[in-house]
């Protein structure tokens, strides 16, 4: 049996003349999958297509099998904590919690029970009862989270879910991700800390201008981009004479001694061949301590696909 | 999703928010505009009782003394009669075609229930008009024409707008609709939810503006003449202004919840509605009925009191609408508002976040 995927089957949104996303063709598994791009590209649009907020110009896309067109059935199995910060007037978290879980059709004693479990996942029950109009940015942010979490979705969608966390809650969140993910749900989230992005998520989409420029595991995406070099850092006692070793090889396009003197980095157009370049290295008895990819993450791919601007 | 999960789900809408509607600010003018003919006619109410309680303790006449007084009958004779008047006041009085000076007189009385103000001239009673110092009759004229012309086209009319308007668009512009359009639930159960809570919320505060009026309506006037009209049919029209009003909230409802899905600028639903439901009148018959006050005005117990002279095109401006019985009118508005929800939730289906259009 084949895993339930979110498909997007050549979906466009355009707000008036102005482009949302441009026939976008998505096959995401479960797992946690990180849509990457700079302001504007369209990550938010992807989103808000998920979850029916917004609907398709062209093209149909489904959740694990449903339609946005049936909230009733989507809204069931996903949880979307939005980057909209506003809550209805007068809500406490508690209640921000608990009315949307009664609309799930929880009784109020049930909901009211998973709300204050869900906010206390967030680290957010000392402020429970306090009006979320009064909440911090960052506590509004573990609001809709908890919202998000509380009816235990199948499909997390989190739009910058990690901005104004503090350190301990970030990494209690991620955490919360990954079990999520190892337990065959989705998670899906947008974030501009490429960095930690980079770190757990099990696969990327790198979108601009509202179109996907490369999706999949970071890696398998970096292999995918024959017209970069990859590049390494070789950490080695002599670093002149390993340069002089790789400078003729036909693979490698450009080396460069590190400032310290410790090492350099290498750019090669086939990693196989650098491999076997680094393996007659060793047998002329030249110690490399360690290889090291410099470019496979976030940033860097960013970089070469979308031209710069993270 | 069966009917009573998605039953449940209105009721929890409904409730969630009801709250809003009472106690935002933006219903704050809603409880002024349902409240304000309430404060008139009890301020009416007020000012005969203070004036009658002043009146009885300067000195009341007996009601046959009133009964007998006559043209042609002298200052004294008549004070004679009465005793001390509430108030006499005297002044002379010459016009241009009259050589010789007149002296005039008004005299107050009143025998507990009816005032009686007479004019003298040069002593002799040339005038006397009595009547109640408050008169259901014309106080029920009144309410016919305050309920008619104020409450059902002005309050109730902007009340509603101001609650079922706001029910998305308030929404759209506080972004937090996505709170919603968020809830595993379908659209249809969303509209229904909010219209009820709209309704409720409207049909709350106008009929308690009505049965406010109403009591300050009853208070005003002679208890033996009010204890007649509770038994006769006080508890009939009592009931008729309740369902034009709860009626005017069904319908305005729908149509305001319609307009604040359809549009962004609240101008242009007031104006449309308003100037459709002001020309009414002149058109046909089956045009007439997609209006929300035709069907009003055929529920209303008391006609509104349009005065005699009044022109052709302002009196159809006011009473425009050809009468129907009280149950076609209320199962057409029924209908008319059904039509209406049906169109909105044909465009609430496809309502999407745009807040930043906003």
């Amino acid at each position: 049996m084949t895993a339930p995927e979110i498909i997007f089957d050549d979906v466009s949104k355009f707000y008036g003349d102005v482009l949302g996303v441009n026939r976008v063709t998505l096959h995401i598994p479960p797992g946690i999958t990180s849509l990457v791009g700079p302001n504007g590209s369209g990550k938010t649009t992807l989103m808000n297509l998920m979850v029916g907020i917004i609907r398709a110009d062209r093209g149909a896309l489904t959740v694990r099998g449903i339609s946005p067109d049936h909230p009733e059935q989507l809204m069931r199995i996903v949880g979307y904590a939005t980057q909209y910060d506003a809550a209805p007037r007068g809500m406490t978290g508690l209640e921000f919690v608990s009315m949307a879980l009664m609309l799930h059709g929880f009784t109020q004693a049930e909901a009211t029970r998973r709300a204050w479990a869900a906010l206390d996942r967030v680290s957010l029950t000392d402020a429970a009862k306090r009006k979320v109009g009064a909440y911090s940015k960052g506590m509004r942010q573990r609001a809709r989270l908890a919202q998000a979490l509380a009816h235990d979705p199948d499909v997390l969608v989190l739009d910058e879910p990690l901005n104004g966390l503090d350190p301990l809650v970030r990494a209690e969140t991620i955490a919360a991700f990954r079990e999520y993910a190892d337990q065959g749900r989705h998670v899906i989230l947008s974030s501009h800390v490429l960095q930690e992005v980079d770190v757990f998520s099990d696969q990327v989409i790198l979108i601009a201008n509202g179109a996907i420029m490369a999706e999949g595991q970071i890696r398998s995406v970096r292999e995918e981009m024959h017209e970069h070099p990859s590049q390494f850092i070789l950490h080695c006692r002599d670093a002149a004479r390993v340069a002089s070793m790789l400078i003729g090889d036909a693979h490698v396009s450009e080396v460069k001694i590190l400032d310290d003197g410790a090492g350099l980095l290498v750019m090669t157009r086939r990693r196989d061949d650098l491999a076997a370049a680094l393996s007659r290295i060793a047998i002329a008895g030249i110690e490399i301590d360690g290889v090291i990819p410099a470019d496979e993450n976030v940033d860097a791919l960013y970089e070469y696909l979308i031209g710069g601007g993270r | 999703m069966n009917i009573s999960t998605e039953l449940r789900q209105i009721g929890v809408i409904a409730r969630l928010e009801l709250r809003r509607a009472f106690l935002s600010k933006r219903s704050f003018w809603v409880y002024l505009l349902a409240l304000f003919p309430a404060v008139i006619f009890f301020g009416h109410a007020i000012e005969v009782k203070v004036r009658q309680d002043r009146w009885s303790r300067e000195g009341t006449v007996q009601p046959a003394v009133l009964d007998r007084l006559n043209r042609g009958m002298t200052y004294n004779e008549v004070i004679k009669a009465a005793g001390t008047p509430i108030r006499d006041f005297e002044w002379e009085r010459r016009r241009r075609d009259e050589d010789d000076t007149v002296r005039m007189r008004h005299v107050l009385l009143f025998d507990g229930r009816r005032r009686s103000d007479l004019t003298f001239r040069n002593d002799l009673l040339e005038s006397v008009h009595t009547r109640p110092l408050a008169s259901l009759d014309e106080d029920r004229q009144v309410f016919a024409g305050v309920f008619q012309f104020f409450f059902l086209r002005v309050a109730v009319f902007f009340g509603c707008l101001g609650i079922f308007l706001n029910l998305f668009r308030g929404e759209m512009l506080d972004k937090t609709l996505h709170f919603w359009l968020l809830a595993p639930a379908r659209r249809e159960v969303l509209l229904l939810g909010k219209y009820l809570s709209g309704l409720v919320a409207s049909s709350l505060i106008f009929v308690l503006g009505t049965v406010l009026c109403f009591a300050a309506l009853l208070w005003a006037n002679d208890p033996v003449e009010v204890q007649q009209y509770m038994n006769t049919a006080a508890g009939h029209e009592l009931f008729r202004y309740l369902l034009a009003t709860v009626l005017g909230c069904v319908g305005y409802g729908s149509v305001f919840l319609a307009a604040g899905l359809l549009v962004r600028n609240p101008i242009v639903p007031i104006v449309i509605v308003l100037f459709w439901e002001s020309i009414i009148g002149f058109l046909p018959q089956m045009l007439q009925k997609l209006s929300v006050l035709y069907y009003l005005q055929s529920v209303c117990p008391v006609s509104a009191p349009v005065e005699e002279g009044t022109p052709a095109l302002v009196r159809l401006l006011l009473s425009p609408a050809a009468p129907s019985s009280v149950w076609v009118a209320v199962l057409g508005l029924l209908g008319l508002t059904a039509l209406v929800l049906y169109a909105a939730s044909r465009v609430v289906r496809k309502i999407e976040i745009d807040y930043a259009t906003d």
